[in-house]
């Protein structure tokens, strides 16, 4: 069972290895789609498997790996990055079955995303602060060329907007990475990256206070944070699909996992003492960014801007220091990474039939794509948090929570939420009804258009089935998460 | 007298002889077989350190190795055996095969290794020269280039003051402490101060910080590429090693060094990064990052730390091997017809060379310090070392120069990878020795990079 967590990471790379030997098309797509099933079904099993009722973390392997720095392979999952992982291979697959007709370098394609799938699993699973970083960056190079080669117009500032900001996040976490271990060093007279040594630290109150602020830049420009937010909507609009995806769903939940793994365990009373200012930023991101995302014509830029505002409701969830607000910010950011994935992949589905993503080319497309227009307006329905979908319990959660301890917060973050619904409501209007406005000419085209094929409606039935699943049948799910929030907030 | 001591020397010594009498009796075109003669000797010298008994003395003191100095011959002479390998074909396809070549860069590797092995400033001082010597002459080898013989000349200016500052520094030294020994301080005494920081001026001048950096872009982008790159790993690993000693035995002992050492450092950090964004060419922009480098290093010599300075140390020599690789890739496409090294040369690269592309990302990946590249490793341990000492403000400023050092290679990586090839130009052809060297360079920065322990326990244990 230990081994099954190891052989998610390292499957997907050594997948990408053989690319690098057999370089055929149809055996890149089929085996990747082979080999990320397999890894969905491992994560399957483990989740399956995870007992949450017992404390610590479970499913752990530990290797020596460099000894003069107390560096080893250490990994092992809690509640949350169960989850997490479960969601990344769900998306993954997803990903790859919607890939099946990529034509622009199809096998270095599949490689970089199967090497972003490791690195995800692994940034969820290490408890080694080094390898930590190695899969935190080792995400940087796949995505990077994935915006760069496969993106849009201004692919190449986009990508490489990305790659500094985060880089420049990154540095900063490398500081106080050294910063924590030197402090070890000092206490203890070992040096040692292992997350658990870490823990078992009572850094002082200064140091905790810097450290948070090195730890905590990395991690709000990932997740987005205002005002760390503006790489986000470029990466977007200039990504495929699948990156967006990616992006959307996975990518930016490692910098909140980064904040419930690392910063609230670590630098307890330094995430005290900063909360008004997460607190701001997130209800700043939230109010703002919904607001900016009703202000765009170009889709994609628009769910970009709705993710940040998501987020921002999951940094004030996870800053509440209060059980249900955090099991809701948990929640929220699988739930989250679901429903941004099925948009990505509708503004996707429409760029691939019309090669536009901009609200003023498009109008009136429900009579045309009836099936797309069902799961498109059930992503939507997904992501501003309807009841029976998964978001509304998380978002009910965190507010509930929330509002205990700081019910004016909470009050603004809640009105926040409905301008979600009003941007979507927005956007879909604008996509997919009006038909009587649009010109014969655009009619004409739209009668040509065909309906969404099996590669398309696989990724969006496996992730509306979990969002309804999440959301009708919540129990078993919180209970998981709630076994880091055990973990993180004692007790 | 403990002969085993000066084995690596003498057998150096004994192959520049070899090639220097090969080379009167054989013609142009087995210029292949000086490198392989330089090559053999360098093999068997590495060999030779293994039988060296450390700590040795001889010649009466003026010679001594320790163990850090032997791993220090040791990647010394890897680095000068694959330089060796990578260089032959470059000088025979732009036809300009000097025999002088081979045993020249040996000379300079000769006189480095002497520099390292003693304890002495006159002794060091000899050695440095012979290396330095080597180098201008090496520097200007393209003969009837003109940018060849503009950057030897303002090589050999610039140098020769270097030189001299060392030479005064040395005896301001000697008046102020009687002795020309490392580890003989005079506290608080003002020649002996003045003495240190005409040390330092000489050595940043070597190691090209700001502010005496100025001959390196010309320098770097003058010689033939295969002399660039050595220029830019040989000398440079070894003056690390020195100076690591040099501040334990010397620089400490006037208290103002760390922070001499820290203006410097962060002055060329910045400058080299920001001058590098203003390059048009790919291989005055490495010249200036490698500016930037020496300001990275020099910020691992503020203080005298074992972790600091085991994690420099571990850092130059990765560094060395990625900038190997880099100017490698530089050479090898430097045989093309009309190449430039203008980064619209380099604009889709990966159309027409996916191979050498790649391997060129992976050592600017490795240069911008991402994992699992080695650089990083060093990065990290100079971030330990700085916390250590509580030097935020150091700490700070590394970081956020480093995130600008990542623009210019990023840029680099564009062009070569994210835009269609437009120039069309002649062909280049890997050659036997490029082909090793940069499979040898790549893997060790990557294999470094997981496994650190390799060369850092090296290090660590000697220090």
């Amino acid at each position: 069972m230990e081994n099954l967590l190891s052989l998610a990471i390292f499957l997907p790379l050594l997948n990408a290895a053989t690319l690098a030997f057999i370089r055929d098309e149809r055996f890149a797509k089929l085996s990747a789609i082979a080999s990320s099933v397999v890894v969905f079904i491992i994560s399957l099993i483990l989740y399956l498997n995870f007992d949450f009722s017992k404390e610590g973390f479970q499913f752990e392997t530990q290797i020596p790996w460099i000894k003069p720095l107390g560096i080893s392979y250490h990994v092992g999952l809690d509640g949350m990055a169960v989850s997490l992982i479960l969601m990344t291979a769900l998306l993954f697959m997803a990903v790859f079955v919607w890939s099946i007709r990529v034509e622009d370098r199809p096998v270095l394609y599949t490689a970089l995303f199967l090497m972003l799938e490791a690195a995800c699993i692994g940034v969820f699973s290490a408890l080694d602060l080094f390898l930590f970083y190695i899969f935190w960056e080792g995400m940087l190079i796949p995505m990077y060329f994935i915006i760069g080669f496969w993106g849009h117009e201004r692919k190449v500032y986009a990508a490489n907007k990305f790659f500094l900001y985060t880089f420049f996040g990154s540095l900063f976490l490398l500081l106080g990475l050294a910063s924590i271990v030197v402090y070890g060093l000092f206490q203890t007279g070992t040096i040692s990256f292992d997350y658990f040594y870490h823990l078992g630290l009572d850094y002082p109150l200064a140091l905790q206070m810097v450290v948070f602020l090195l730890f905590g830049l990395a991690f709000a420009i990932k997740v987005p944070m205002w005002p760390f937010h503006t790489w986000l909507p470029d990466a977007h609009v200039e990504a495929p699909t699948a990156g967006s995806v990616i992006l959307a769903g996975v990518l930016l939940k490692m910098g909140t996992f980064g904040f419930v793994r690392y910063s609230l365990p670590m630098f307890p009373e330094a995430s005290k003492y900063y909360i008004p200012l997460i607190f701001t930023l997130s209800v700043i991101a939230i109010i703002y960014a919904a607001m900016m995302a009703i202000a765009q014509n170009h889709m994609k830029r628009l769910i970009a801007y709705s993710s940040i505002s998501h987020m921002g409701i999951v940094t004030l969830g996870t800053f509440a220091f209060d059980g249900n607000a955090l099991n809701g910010a948990i929640y929220m950011m699988v739930a989250h990474g679901l429903s941004s994935a099925a948009l990505f992949f509708a503004a996707g589905f429409i760029y691939d039939r019309i090669h536009s993503y901009n609200m003023n080319d498009l109008g009136g497309l429900a009579k045309y794509v009836p099936t797309f227009t069902i799961l498109f307006f059930v992503s939507g329905l997904a992501g501003i948090g309807l009841p029976g979908l998964a978001s509304f319990v998380a978002e009910f959660l965190i507010l509930l929570g929330t509002f205990k301890l700081h019910p004016i917060w909470a009050f603004i973050a809640g009105t926040g939420m409905i301008l979600g619904a009003a941007y979507f409501l927005y956007m879909f209007k604008r996509v997919m009804l009006e038909e009587e406005t649009i010109s014969e000419h655009r009619r004409e085209k739209w009668r040509a258009l065909r309906d969404v094929e099996v590669h398309h409606i696989v990724p969006f039935v496996l992730i509306l089935f979990s969002a309804f699943l999440m959301g009708l049948y919540p129990a078993p799910f919180v209970k998981i998460m709630e076994h880091t929030t055990k973990l993180v907030l004692g007790g | 007298m403990n002969w085993n001591a000066i084995l690596p020397e003498l057998i150096v010594s004994l192959g520049i002889l070899l090639t220097f009498l090969l080379e009167l009796f054989l013609k142009k075109e087995y210029v292949k077989a000086f490198y392989l003669v330089g090559f053999a000797t360098l093999f068997s010298a590495f060999i030779s350190t293994f039988f060296v008994r450390v700590p040795a003395e001889m010649f009466f003191g003026g010679f001594s190795v320790d163990s850090l100095m032997l791993v220090g011959k040791m990647l010394l002479i890897g680095i000068t055996g694959f330089l060796l390998l990578s260089a032959y074909d470059f000088f025979y396809k732009k036809n300009s095969v000097y025999g002088e070549h081979p045993y020249l860069f040996l000379i300079a590797l000769l006189g480095l290794m002497v520099m390292l092995s003693s304890n002495n400033l006159a002794i060091i001082f000899v050695g440095l020269e012979l290396a330095s010597i080597s180098m201008y002459i090496l520097v200007g080898l393209f003969r009837g280039n003109y940018l060849s013989k503009e950057g030897a000349f303002k090589y050999l200016v610039m140098g020769t003051t270097g030189t001299s500052m060392f030479v005064l520094g040395s005896a301001l030294v000697y008046a102020s402490t009687g002795s020309l020994k490392l580890g003989t301080f005079a506290g608080g005494n003002s020649l002996f101060a003045l003495g240190v920081f005409l040390i330092i001026s000489a050595f940043a001048l070597k190691v090209s910080s700001v502010p005496f950096h100025f001959w390196t872009p010309d320098a770097y982008e003058g010689a033939p590429t295969p002399t660039t790159s050595f220029l830019a790993t040989v000398p440079k690993v070894a003056m690390y090693f020195l100076l690591v000693k040099l501040t334990a035995g010397l620089f400490s002992g006037f208290e103002n060094w760390g922070v001499i050492l820290s203006i410097m450092a962060v002055a060329s950090m910045f400058y080299g990064n920001l001058m590098a964004y203003a390059q048009k060419s790919v291989k005055r922009l490495l010249a200036y990052s490698s500016i930037a480098h020496a300001g990275y290093f020099l910020i691992a010599l503020t203080y005298t730390d074992k972790l600091l300075m085991g994690s420099l140390l571990f850092y130059v020599f990765v560094y060395a091997l990625a900038t190997l690789g880099a100017f490698t890739v530089l050479s090898v496409l430097e045989k093309k017809e009309g190449w430039t090294h203008h980064f619209l040369d380099f604009q889709g690269l990966r159309q027409e060379h996916p191979v050498l592309a790649t391997a060129m990302a992976v050592f600017l990946f490795a240069l911008i310090g991402l994992p699992p590249m080695a650089i990083f490793v060093g990065k990290l341990g100079i971030f330990m070392g700085l916390m250590k000492h509580s030097a935020w403000i150091l700490g700070v400023l590394f970081a956020l120069a480093s995130v600008i050092s990542a623009g210019y290679y990023l840029k680099v990586i564009v062009y070569m990878f994210l835009y269609k090839r437009e120039r069309q130009m002649g062909e280049a052809r890997l050659s036997g020795g490029e082909f090793a060297t940069l499979i040898t360079s790549a893997l060790g920065v990557v294999v470094l990079g997981l496994f650190p322990h390799i060369v850092l326990n090296l290090i660590m244990r000697s220090l």
